[in-house]
C-alpha cells in the first residue's frame, strides 16, 4: 500500500473533490465527510458531519459514493450535497466571536516611574541637609 | 498487632512519619490494573488507574478517551471495526 501511494493515480487518485468518506481516528471517528480540497500527496480537507479540517489520507475510509461539488465549497453546499445522498448533517454556525488581539506588556510605564523615585531621592537629603545645621544650632 | 484483617499483603502499605517522630503504617486499598483491550490485548490508554470511589468526582473526558469505542477498545481496533463498518456501506451502496 505505502508504495502505491508513491505511484502516480496511486492511493490518493481515490481521495478526489466530493468523494465521500468515513473518518476512522480521533473523535469524529465513524463520522462521514465529503472531501473538499486536496491540499499534498498526504494530506486532504474534508467537511461534513466532521469539522471542517485537515485530514490525513490514512486516517479516512473512502466510501462508494460521491458527491458532485466544487472545490472549497461552503458547508451549505456540502450539506446539501450530503442531504441528497441521505447522509443528515447540520450546517455549523460561525462563531460570532472575533478573537481579540493580546494586550501588548507596557514597559514604557516602568522606566517613567523609575526616575520619579530617583527624583524623591534626590529631594529628600537636600531637605536633611537644611535641617541637621538647625540642630546643631539648638545643641549650641 | 494489627487487627487481622491488615495481617495480609492485599492492602499496600504506606509508612508515615508522625509528628512525634514515630513511623506508623497505613493500610491503603491498592490501585486496579489498567484496563485491556478485549481484541488486542493493549493495555488502555487515556484512563485512570484510580479507585472507583476517586473516579466519581473526575469528568467524564478524564476517564476515557474521546473516540467511540473509548475505554472499551484500543485505537487499533476501534479502526477496525470502523473499517469493516465502512465497507460494508460501500457494498450495500
Amino acid at each position: 500500500m505505502k508504495n502505491m501511494n508513491k505511484e502516480k493515480g496511486g492511493k490518493m487518485a481515490v481521495y478526489e473533490v466530493g468523494r465521500v468518506c468515513m473518518k476512522i481516528a480521533g473523535r469524529d471517528a465513524r463520522k462521514k465527510c465529503v472531501v473538499v480540497d486536496i491540499l499534498d500527496s498526504t494530506y486532504v480537507m474534508i467537511d461534513g458531519e466532521t469539522r471542517r479540517r485537515k485530514c490525513n489520507i490514512a486516517h479516512l475510509e473512502p466510501l462508494n459514493l460521491a458527491v458532485a461539488i466544487n472545490a472549497n465549497a461552503s458547508n451549505e453546499d456540502i450539506v446539501k450535497a450530503l442531504k441528497e445522498e441521505g447522509i443528515v448533517c447540520d450546517i455549523k454556525k460561525e462563531s460570532k466571536k472575533q478573537p481579540q488581539a493580546r494586550p501588548k506588556k507596557q514597559k514604557a510605564k516602568k522606566k517613567t516611574a523609575a526616575p520619579a523615585k530617583k527624583a524623591k531621592a534626590e529631594s529628600k537629603p537636600a531637605e536633611k541637609k537644611e535641617a541637621k545645621p538647625k540642630a546643631a544650632k539648638k545643641k549650641e | 498487632m494489627v487487627a487481622p484483617k491488615y495481617r495480609s499483603r492485599s492492602k499496600r502499605r504506606v509508612f508515615v512519619r508522625t509528628p512525634s517522630g514515630k513511623t506508623v503504617i497505613h493500610y491503603k486499598d491498592r490501585a486496579p490494573k489498567t484496563g485491556t483491550c478485549p481484541v488486542t490485548g493493549e493495555k488502555l490508554k487515556g484512563m485512570p488507574r484510580v479507585l472507583p470511589a476517586k473516579q466519581q468526582n473526575m469528568a467524564k473526558t478524564k476517564k476515557r478517551p474521546q473516540r467511540p469505542f473509548g475505554g472499551v477498545l484500543s485505537s487499533r481496533a476501534m479502526r477496525r471495526v470502523v473499517i469493516n463498518e465502512a465497507r460494508a456501506l460501500s457494498q450495500l451502496e
